[in-house]
């Protein structure tokens, strides 16, 4: 006999996925139970610090007069690094303190529980503090269920969307994923430093609830990956996002990492004296499109970071906005689906649709080559010294010697490195074509 | 006693959770809050005894709406009926306890944990058993009734110097237990979702008042005195004067005394070393 | 290869101190185990490096010695685990573990 389901769907995680699509099924007037294994949601999430909310407009009118924000990114730089140079391109936009926003810094314990706040206002039963510990199946092997930690704990229903982020045991005992492989994951640790509102303003060149968000390339010590500094009201997040298999070979620990960057002379003025508040460790899903699960299984979606849908590519780290937008678009496709009474991998098809023909998975096409360049060696490892070389040669004054050209300057400096003029040219070409 | 009289938990909700870590509280704020670990012992121990005793629990908490959590996750791991004295949560005890004494005038067994997050002072359970004139005992660190006539608790009592101490309490009774009794079960899945939307009764209260408590007495503390700077060539030897280092300690007098007469004596000591006015 | 410094223009706090900014609701269950005796034959040792919360220590005879109670449950040593088996990794139960507050 077959069960009936409690539900009509259960979300699985109460991150920024989860959240957006509960929300739009219970608008929708389905039953959802959204379950979190954390005591609050966000309990158990950190990220570098940058939400980029423009999704939010079509969820939450006039999101930015109740989320909590800490600051308005007005000012964003990408940094360079080599242990005695910094090249800096720095960009600042007033339009970026006002409505409606380009991206701001806040803390996911805030801004995911504020987020779940909103379905539960929809009529999502929000359910923390409960581990999905394994999906209930048919004689199919359609998904008709989720078993949670609790006694008693299985729940049927309709359709489950898993967004439980980058390890997504759920989508692996679905068999969604292909093999897991350490080299598309990235670690990233971050200390979230003290220091008086005042002094941040000073340092940073800001004002009032503008803020900062500092992308760095190089300075992470010989493990591949990136820095980022961003700025709170009375914190300062800095951290390092690193590949997994070189951290591992280089011998190099996290936290000797995070020490390294915040010791660089470009960097340590910024954080002198903070103290530090706390210190944290997130997993990252890096390789974008390349290790994308299936996105579809009968009576199941897949979105967010266990989808992998989170964009990390060198100047942009970007997962929030792709986890808010997989969401909606998986609790529109839900809805669909639900409402025509096919919830089989073929009646779920209007999911993978929506992402294709919006930003989801259009960023990520257009981007498929940038996380393997940009983790590559010698994006990390040769062309920030090749970069702030020849920043240094064409702004030192060399009198008498008259000034050399731009040419001059990055043949001597490519040679000098030992860099084929064909890897740069092909490098280049791969980097046209994907930030182009 | 009817048999089927509830068995009342008073559960202590603390704004913020006070372990939190080099960042101190987080000042008012839900996500951190909670009720301690010796109330949750006491929310345990009453479904164990209401098991027991063929009855249910009825959860109670004196505190704003955001409390309400405390008595959902009471409802769902077993309580049957939940109450909400409307009241803030820094409301005076007295006054909490009288409300609590009203709400749970039929409850044959109040339990209380120990102590709650913010340390208090542990005196509302004293205040609830005052206004139902039932008796009292506390530090409780293991309980059994007798199911047959259900009419005496037994009790064993942490007392200092690692003694216990074994307790026969008559029902109706006030009991505070310590965290470590019990491990608060694991709420199941159809109460934990049920609980979400369950009903609460809430109970408007009135503004402080300060019902017919006894007056609290407030212990005298001496009044700093002004001391002569220690005289002394090195430092050292200034410190040693300041703190009697060195010199013998005095030793505590030892007397032997009926109970009564100890409680005098006791009160003369205080007297003489400047406690007690 | 790009190299950098430790300047100590300022002390870096002890490890137990850097953890001990991080909130954790121990849960009785080990959420992880690590069986020591495979880890004998691992040539890598990478979790010994990659632990954000240094939770892997070696002992002198080439196992491994390993407490869960300050886990981030990121994640990181199953995946950089060279020998199949070593580690058994899962959430802890509901409501229990780490809890971030300012992240
Ligand atoms: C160091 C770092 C820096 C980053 N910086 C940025 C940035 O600046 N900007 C940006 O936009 N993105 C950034 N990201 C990426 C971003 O954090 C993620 O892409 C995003 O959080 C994904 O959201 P999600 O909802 O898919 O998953 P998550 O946020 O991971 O949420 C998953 C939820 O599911 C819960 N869960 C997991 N398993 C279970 C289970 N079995 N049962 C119940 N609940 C479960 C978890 O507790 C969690 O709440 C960064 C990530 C890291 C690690
Ligand atoms: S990497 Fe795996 S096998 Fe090797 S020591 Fe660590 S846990 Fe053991
Ligand atoms: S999950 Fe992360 S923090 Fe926990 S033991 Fe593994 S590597 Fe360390």
């Amino acid at each position: 006999m077959p069960e009936t389901p409690d539900v009509d769907v259960i979300v699985v995680g109460a991150g920024p996925a989860g959240a957006c699509a509960s929300i739009e099924l219970a608008r929708a007037g389905l039953q959802v139970v959204l379950l979190e294994r954390g005591p609050f949601p966000g309990s158990k999430n950190m990220y570098g610090g940058v939400v980029y909310p423009r999704i939010l407009d079509e969820l939450i009118p006039n999101w930015w007069d109740e989320a909590p924000v800490q600051r308005w990114v007005t000012r964003r730089s990408t940094m360079v690094l080599t242990p005695t140079q910094a090249l800096t391109v720095d960009f600042r936009s007033t339009a970026w303190g006002a409505p409606p926003y380009n991206g701001a810094t806040a803390y996911r314990p805030d801004f995911d529980h504020w987020l779940a706040s909103h379905a539960e206002a929809a009529g999502a039963q929000v359910l923390c503090s409960t581990t999905v510990v394994g999906l209930l199946r048919d004689a199919n092997g359609r998904v008709v269920g989720v078993r949670t930690d609790r006694p008693d704990g299985d729940l049927r229903a309709r359709l489950v969307i898993a967004c439980d982020g980058v390890n997504s045991f759920v989508a692996k005992e679905a068999g969604l994923h292909p093999p897991v492989d350490a080299a598309n994951y990235t670690l990233g640790v971050k200390e979230t430093l003290a220091l008086p509102k005042e002094v941040i303003d000073e340092r940073f060149g800001v004002r009032g609830r503008e803020g900062v968000d500092i992308e760095i390339l190089g300075g992470t010590g010989g493990v591949n990956g990136g820095g980022f500094v961003y700025t709170n009201l009375d914190t300062i997040a800095i951290g390092a996002v690193l590949k997994l298999p070189k951290l591992a070979a280089q011998k190099r620990r996290p936290e000797e990492i995070i020490a390294g960057l915040k010791a660089h002379p470009a960097i340590a003025p910024l954080v002198e004296g903070a103290e530090l508040k706390e210190y944290s460790a997130h997993v990252i899903p890096e390789a974008g499109l390349a290790m994308m699960p299936k996105l579809t299984g009968d009576g199941l979606l897949v979105a967010g970071d266990a989808a992998a849908m989170c964009l990390a590519a060198g100047i942009w780290l970007e997962g929030v906005n792709f986890a808010m937008a997989s969401g909606m678009y998986a609790g529109r496709a839900a809805i669909d689906a639900i409402r025509a009474g096919d919830v089989s991998t073929a009646g779920l098809a209007g999911y993978e649709r929506r992402l294709s023909e919006t930003f989801v998975l259009r960023d990520h096409r257009k981007l498929k080559r940038a996380p393997h360049l940009v983790l590559s060696d010698r994006v990390q490892h040769v062309y920030p010294e090749l970069i702030t070389s020849v920043a240094e040669r064409m702004f030192r004054v060399d009198n008498p010697e008259p000034k050399p050209g731009l040419r001059r300057i990055v043949t001597s400096e490519r040679k000098r490195l030992g860099i084929r003029r064909r890897d740069l040219a092909r490098d280049g070409l791969d980097g046209f074509r994907s930030f182009g | 006693m009817s048999a089927t009289a509830p068995i009342a938990v008073c559960l202590k909700w603390t704004p913020a959770r006070l372990d939190g870590g080099p960042l101190g509280p987080d000042a008012a704020d839900d996500r951190f809050a909670g009720i301690s670990p010796a109330d949750r012992a006491a929310l345990e121990l009453a479904l164990r005894l209401a098991d027991r005793l063929g009855t249910t629990v009825t959860a109670i908490t004196a505190g704003p709406a955001g409390a309400e959590r405390a008595l959902r996750d009471a409802l769902a791991a077993g309580a049957e009926r939940a109450v909400r004295l409307d009241m803030a949560t820094d409301a005076d005890s007295r006054d909490v306890a009288f409300e609590l004494a009203q709400s749970l005038a039929d409850a044959a067994i109040v339990l209380c944990g120990d102590y709650s997050l913010d340390r208090g002072s542990g005196s509302v359970p004293a205040f609830v058993a005052h206004h139902r004139r039932i008796a009292q005992a506390l530090g409780l660190v293991d309980i059994d009734v007798d199911t047959a006539t259900a009419a005496t608790v037994h009790a064993t009592r942490r007392l200092d110097g690692g003694r216990r101490e074994l307790l026969a309490i008559p029902l109706p009774c006030v009991l505070s237990v310590e965290g470590s009794l019990a491990t608060l079960r694991r709420a199941p899945l159809p109460r934990a979702l049920a609980s979400r939307s369950a009903h609460i009764d809430v109970v408007a209260t009135p503004p402080a008042h300060h019902h017919g408590a006894p007056a609290i007495v407030t212990a005298y503390r001496p009044r700093a005195r002004v001391m002569p700077a220690p005289a002394g060539e090195v430092v050292l030897d200034r410190l040693r004067r300041l703190t009697d280092a060195g010199t013998a300690p005095s030793r505590g007098e030892t007397v032997v005394l009926e109970p009564p007469a100890a409680a005098a004596r006791i009160v003369d000591a205080l007297r003489e070393w400047g406690y007690l006015p | 290869m790009t190299h950098i410094e430790r300047d100590h223009t300022w002390p870096e706090i002890s490890f137990q101190d850097r953890m001990d900014t991080v909130r954790f609701d121990v849960h009785e269950r080990a959420h992880i185990t690590v069986d020591g005796r495979t880890c004998e034959g691992c040539s890598t040792q990478a979790c010994v490096v990659a632990c954000p919360a240094n939770l892997f220590v070696p002992t002198s005879d080439g196992g491994i010695v390993f407490n869960y109670e300050q886990c981030f449950e990121c994640g990181t040593c199953y995946l950089v685990c060279n020998e199949e088996g070593a580690i058994t990794w899962t959430y802890p139960d509901g409501g229990h573990g780490v809890v971030f507050r300012r992240t």
